[in-house]
């Protein structure tokens, strides 16, 4: 059975929630199951924003935010650099032989955190997501397609036409109830792409070529690979 | 919207095919209202309650009720319930800890005017200092009204236990209102899967003159208490009056257990029936404890869980019958007073067994972890804190 | 059916109470009463509790002898002096929470006019200063402000009378009342001003020493509910206990408030105007 507990740090404006939906969505496409939970805050640009998603092959019952995560995604390097984060340090309550997906190019983590992290026989990917996200679709709100493609691109939990499914369902389906902080930011983002369409496509592009980085870097997880 | 068709109240609640979705508790809720022909549905925002609403304005609008309104305040929704119930429709409101106790007023008085409504409930933080998160501390608000107080753990529990109470509300037999509690943003705001019936099936109407207090609409003489209030009498009158009135509406509350049997399976769900200790809770820290029967189970300990769906009634007999062996009562809540305990507590004999806690406040996340201290400390086991998978 | 529930199923006569037999006999169910004739047919309430002398209790009942249909009305009540006696009518009446009536009765007509959309069934609110200007004054305004169609009637003794003598809002400046030790600190609300501007489309104030004006105003007050809006009538009715009137000077007091403040004042919406203009050239439809 694989159970991810996954925590994701970031800022507002980032799409962390948005994310998360895409993260569950693309799990109940595949006829598996997630639950997540958005931060309960209000939610500001460039402030500090939690969402919890909980993905598993089996039921899940497990409610609230994670606090013991086995998996914490970074999508912003301010999280560690400037503690931009409600769980301070960035990886407490991580569970022992856990992931941590860091949106950086360099290496950020201190040192004395590489400590911990070595301890705890964390596997620590450093993903230059938001670099990715400008490089393929030209925006840096791609970011958070980057970092969700590079984590099934690790756990290969679901296939990638169940993200396809969840990013349409987000980007093109009525069904999704956002913020109307996040409905005006779709509209800026509309314009930028000027069709849903290329939008949608841009998207699936990111997350395909966070795929291959998984891939060509040996980052694959072993059981997801026999399966 | 599709054209739906009245179909028995029994076949839609037990036998109607149904379809997976998956989605938010809010949506849930009002899945339930939509398949439940209700005439009127009254609101008043607050956090997180107002999904719901918005959601049920929504169905208002592509006419699935037929009216449909946002009150001035709490006090004056939950009182307009009480007019439109009085007045013979079906009606529908939900709230969360300030808009609960804002309107607690009305809401407590509504079994003693016979007002079978149904009333969502997605708790939230009530005292200072402000706060929106889910301590769920006002459900204990309700457990002296003489209403009904379910408790759903999950997006599921959501849907079943909102489209039953509109028939469990109104059998003749019970007759008072229903409460529909649930943490908010747990369950509210998060996902999950949702087995719903058709979307083109509805509930059968209301029949008002079903009744044992009949409406107040000129087309039946109206009920006689109203006018024989007991303020108007003599002391010993008075007391008479309001205690067998008040013993009705408690025995009410008793007969609504068999239509809890009927409809949701019973009051209680156990898992692992011949564990050495037992998990008792109820909402989403019934979602935790079932967590925790799994860690317990991976380590080899002999855990189990009873859920409680139904408050109030509380289900003293059956909860008493299955912990009647247990070597210790784990009972984690998501407040600070611990209802459940005390509930659980006040039902057993072996109430020394019980264990009240761990609970969580402020509307703070209650992790299995916390759960799993109590589980070793009950078998006796010292452990490093280190945390579990 | 209004008048099909009021009736007493044939054979039953001998069984029922001679008041309602007297009542459904000689009462005013589907008759055209004029207020006048008070004394002379069996009134919806006879018996009530309140204080001997009390002109709310009178004004009460010329209130109930002006129904237009009385078989199909529904009275709202809340705590108070009033409720003594509208608990005591031969029409249904609901009685809530303290201050509720105005939210109670925008549920209760809402859902009479969703069973019931053919049918005229009215509901008015009987209530006193304090349920509708003070506890309960957010749920009177919203209701006006929503439009919601039914009458709200203030009996303004200008005291909490049921619960001792206390102050209330619409206590006249200076008064020395319990709560108010040393007199009244503001002004009487001008509740009527309020009325019309949260949108009331029929708006009355009136001392009761004239019963014709009385029954004509809550006549038009409940018609002009039914078909147009919030309708409002502020009446004085005196607390003769804590104002320390002697009951022979009731009248007469309530005579030197109409002409200080209360002289009977009218203001109605064009459309209302026009509606019973055109109603009042031919009353015989005024019951139809």
């Amino acid at each position: 059975m694989k159970r991810y507990n996954i925590r994701i740090a970031g800022v507002g404006g980032q799409g962390v929630v948005t994310s998360a939906h895409i993260l569950g969505n693309a799990m109940s496409a595949a006829g598996k199951y997630a639950t997540l939970v958005p931060f309960f805050g209000s939610e500001k640009r460039m402030a500090p924003v939690e969402a919890y998603v909980r993905v598993s092959d089996q039921p899940i019952y497990e409610v609230g935010e994670v606090v013991y995560p086995n998996v914490i995604m970074i999508y912003h390097p301010q999280v560690i650099t400037h503690g931009k984060s409600y769980t301070m340090p960035f990886y407490s309550g991580l569970k022992e032989n856990g992931l941590a997906i860091i949106n950086t190019d360099v290496d950020i983590v201190p040192e004395e955190d590489w400590v911990v992290l070595k301890e705890l026989n964390t596997r620590v990917y450093m993903f230059p997501a938001t670099k990715l996200a400008l490089d393929i679709a030209g925006t840096e709100l791609a970011t958070n397609m980057a970092m969700i493609g590079l984590f099934f691109g690790i756990t290969r939990i679901v296939g990638f036409e169940h993200i396809e499914q969840a990013v349409k369902e987000r980007f093109l389906g009525n069904t999704f109830v956002a913020s109307g902080g996040t409905t005006a930011l779709d509209s800026a983002i509309e314009k930028k792409f000027k069709k849903k369409m290329e939008l949608l496509e841009k998207n699936m592009q990111v997350i395909r070529e966070a795929f291959k980085v998984a891939e060509e870097r040996g980052w694959v997880e072993e059981e997801a690979l026999t399966t | 919207m599709p054209e739906q068709r009245v179909v028995d109240a029994d076949y839609l609640l037990l036998e109607a095919p149904r379809e997976r979705k998956f989605i938010t508790g809010a949506q849930a809720m009002a899945e339930a209202v939509k398949r439940a022909n209700v005439d009127i549905a009254i609101a008043y925002p607050i956090t997180p309650q107002s999904e719901v609403m918005h959601l049920v304005g929504d169905i208002w609008a592509q006419g699935y009720l037929k009216d449909y309104y946002r009150a001035e305040e709490e006090y004056g929704a939950m009182s307009a319930i009480a007019g439109a119930v009085r007045g013979g429709a079906r009606a529908f409101s939900a709230t969360s800890g300030p808009g609960l106790l804002r309107g607690l007023e009305a809401i407590a008085s509504w079994p003693g005017h016979r007002i079978p409504a149904v009333l969502g409930v997605l708790t939230r933080v009530v005292n200072a200092p402000l706060s929106i998160q889910p301590d769920n501390v006002e459900i204990s608000y309700l457990l002296n009204c003489g209403m009904v107080v379910l408790h759903a753990e999950n997006q599921q529990d959501v849907f079943d236990f909102t489209l039953a109470s509109f028939i469990i509300s109104e059998k003749v037999d019970v007759y008072i209102p229903i409460a529909v509690c649930t943490e908010g943003f747990f369950v509210t705001h998060a996902k999950g899967y949702v087995n719903m019936t058709p979307e083109d099936m509805k509930l059968p109407p209301r029949d008002p003159y079903k009744a044992p207090v009949p409406p107040t609409d000129c087309e039946i003489p109206p009920a006689r208490i109203q006018r024989d209030a007991p303020v108007q009498k003599s002391n010993f009158m008075s007391y008479l009056i309001h205690a067998v009135w008040q013993q009705e509406i408690w025995a009410s509350n008793r007969r609504a257990m068999k239509y809890i049997y009927k409809y949701l399976g019973g009051p209680i769900e156990v898992v692992n029936p011949d564990a050495e200790v037992f998990v008792v809770a109820s909402g989403c820290a019934a979602a935790q404890g079932r967590e925790a029967v799994r860690y317990a189970q991976l380590e080899g300990l002999n855990v189990g869980l009873v859920k409680v769906k139904s408050i109030c009634p509380f289900p003293v007999n059956e909860v008493r019958q299955v912990l009647s062996k247990a070597k210790a009562i784990i009972v984690p809540e998501h407040n600070i007073v611990g209802w459940l305990a005390k509930e659980v507590k006040a039902a057993i004999p072996n109430s020394d067994a019980v264990i009240g806690g761990p609970r969580v406040y402020g509307g703070m996340t209650l992790p299995v972890e916390l759960i799993m201290e109590k589980v070793y400390d009950a078998f006796g086991i010292k452990k490093e804190k280190k945390v579990v998978v | 059916m209004g008048l099909e529930y009021v009736r007493i199923s044939p054979g039953f006569e001998k069984y029922m109470p001679k008041d309602y037999v007297d009542l459904v006999q000689y009462g005013q169910f589907g008759k055209e009463i004029d207020v006048q004739q008070l004394g002379q047919f069996k009134e919806l309430v006879e018996e009530h509790p309140m204080c001997a002398g009390c002109f709310m209790a009178y004004f009460v009942r010329v209130f109930y002898a002006s129904l237009p249909k009385p078989e199909d009305t529904i009275v709202i009540g809340t705590a108070g002096c009033a409720r003594l006696a509208l608990s005591q009518a031969a029409v249904p009446f609901i009685y809530g929470n303290y201050g509720d009536t105005n939210a109670v009765a925008s549920g209760l007509k809402r859902a009479l006019s969703i069973r019931f959309p053919d049918k005229e069934k009215d509901v008015v609110v009987i209530a006193g200063d304090g349920g509708l200007i003070d506890i309960g004054f957010g749920m009177t305004m919203h209701s006006w402000f929503r439009r919601e169609k039914f009458t709200t009637i203030m009996v303004d003794n200008e005291v909490y009378g049921n619960t001792g003598g206390q102050e209330s809002g619409m206590s006249p400046r200076g008064v020395q009342l319990k709560m108010a030790p040393k007199g009244k600190q503001f002004d009487k609300i001008n509740a009527v001003e309020l009325a019309k501007v949260a949108g009331c489309v029929y708006v009355a104030k009136l001392a009761p020493t004239n019963p014709k004006r009385i029954a004509k105003t809550v006549r038009r007050a409940i018609l002009a509910a039914r078909h147009f809006g919030p309708t409002f009538i502020h009446a004085y009715t005196s607390c003769n206990i804590e104002y320390s009137i002697p009951t022979e000077k009731v009248l007469e007091d309530a005579r030197k408030r109409e002409k200080q403040d209360f002289g009977f004042y009218e203001w109605m919406t064009d459309e209302v105007k026009e509606f019973f203009e055109e109603l009042e050239r031919k009353p015989e439809e005024v019951k139809a």
